[in-house]
């Protein structure tokens, strides 16, 4: 039989399952969406990170090229702002504001990226 | 005392579980590169203690494979073959023979719908280029006598190819990044990596399940939506998700769209009824090829290809945004619109 000790004991051990699982998926989801990091792609290159939640000023960073863009970043999110490539895709993309949002400029050879996952789907098929 | 010390031990086995279980997913990270190759985004997500040497590799065969097949670029094994056409017999790699090979049993089981003959066409619209334009009547009706993917003579036994009329054009296209999907899932496989995803300009091919072992989640582009957005989800592992659509390059000219699908019969941008087509296989070269080839067939006659076919799957996306898929696909599509534009036809 069980004394009083013993389901003492089996609490204790069964709170500490608890606070494992508890812990691990806090510690999973921790990054999720913080610390938002956006990545400058221009032809095969990383030219410049920027932590976009830390972004306090608006400001501009012009790229140039075969065609030029002007990227836009404000707090906590980033644009193609203008392009004068034929098909604006990556102006039309607009605001970039989620882990794994993406956009790209295939004329001029450049990409915007805020590092991480999207939490609903992996990639998308166009 | 013993039995209790055994409970005691079970459970901090269990604890120690928990966070074992949850470091194992982190003992091969995600890396993720992004490449401009074959005119467009090439997106990699490898699980691998080695993945950088490796995407290196699958993006150094992606580029030779570019340089082979393209026909935007001087040199080439395709430039040859066109340059040679209604002259001679050209000597042909083994990549560029198969995916040739293959292009012309697409134009077989389509009966022309899909046709890689149709280069002169393309050329003429300049869809791809920086100034697209539309050509006249007279244009195109010469320019049709020129598309027939039975006027490409294979010879495997000397590894030679030939067009049979001049000024014929093969434009690999519709075709070449999904060969290029599938070596680089074999090159994945050479090396043991076990969870991978690549993206060949939306051209999608997934390689076993996430680490975790749930399907990848790959969305379907919402034709009349921003990049990035979705109208549903297909949840795969193993399979090649392919997407063509009549927005992926367009122009506009006196009020009139003009996308980049020809219709190798009319000359013309198709004009089903349709504005978008995704197709699931097991290989992206089939894909490549049935995504465009249903999108000119429309819904009817595109459905039926479809079945006709054993392990390729389909979603159709018409004009009037309704989204239709073959019963096979039913299980594993979701439908999610955050635009609301758009009705899911289970039953037709």
């Amino acid at each position: 039989m069980l004394k009083k000790g013993d389901l003492f004991i089996f609490g204790f051990v069964i709170i500490l399952i608890a606070v494992s699982f508890f812990g691990v998926s806090l510690y999973k989801n921790s990054g999720k969406n913080t610390n938002k990091i956006a990545v400058i792609i221009k032809d095969n290159q990383e030219i410049q990170r920027i932590e976009i939640d830390a972004v306090n000023e608006p400001m501009e960073i012009m790229i140039s090229g075969e065609y030029n863009d002007i990227i836009l970043v404000e707090k906590g999110r980033i644009r193609f702002k203008e392009a004068d490539c034929p098909d604006k895709v990556c102006v039309n993309t607009g605001w970039l504001t989620e882990k794994g949002d993406m956009a790209v400029c295939l004329p001029n050879k450049t990409m915007i990226k805020i590092e991480g996952q999207s939490s609903d789907v992996d990639i998308v098929t166009y | 005392m013993t039995k209790k010390f055994s409970i005691i031990i079970l459970c901090l086995a269990l604890c120690m579980g928990v966070l074992l279980s949850s470091c194992r997913l982190n003992s091969s990270n995600l890396y993720e590169t992004h490449e401009f190759l074959m005119g467009t985004v090439i997106i990699q997500k490898i699980y691998h203690k080695d993945a950088d040497k490796i995407a290196k590799e699958v993006n150094d065969r992606i580029a030779g494979i570019e340089s082979a097949m393209t026909i935007n670029k001087s040199g080439g094994e395709i430039n040859l073959l066109n340059d040679a056409a209604g002259k001679e017999y050209v000597k042909l790699g083994e990549d560029t023979l198969y995916v040739l090979n293959k292009a012309k049993q697409y134009g077989e089981i389509s009966n022309g719908a899909f046709d890689v003959t149709i280069g002169p066409l393309v050329k003429s619209w300049g869809v791809f280029t920086d100034n697209p334009k539309v050509p006249s009547k007279s244009e195109i009706d010469e320019l049709l006598k020129l598309v027939n993917y039975k006027d490409i003579n294979i010879d495997f036994e000397n590894s030679t190819a030939m067009l049979s009329k001049k000024g014929q054009i093969v434009d690999l296209g519709g075709i070449a990044k999904g060969f290029a999907g599938d070596a680089a899932i074999e090159i994945y496989k050479k090396y043991g990596v076990e969870s991978a995803l690549i993206s060949l300009g939306g051209n999608i091919l997934t390689l076993g399940g996430k680490p975790d072992g749930t399907p990848w989640s790959v969305g379907i582009r919402n034709p009349r939506g921003a990049d990035g957005s979705y109208i549903g989800i297909v949840s795969v592992k193993d399979k090649a998700v392919v997407s063509s659509g009549d927005y992926e390059r367009f122009f506009e000219k006196d009020g009139v769209r003009y996308h980049h699908i020809l219709d190798p019969k009319t000359g013309y941008p198709a004009n089903t009824g349709l504005i978008g087509t995704t197709i699931v296989s097991d290989y992206s070269i089939d894909a490549d090829a049935l995504s465009t080839t249903v999108f000119v067939l429309g819904l009817e006659e595109g459905m039926k290809l479809v079945e006709s076919l054993e392990g390729v799957e389909a979603v159709f996306i018409t004009e009037d945004k309704k989204i239709y898929v073959t019963d096979g696909l039913k299980d594993t599509f979701t439908f999610k619109d955050e635009s609301k534009e758009f009705e899911y036809v289970e039953k037709r």
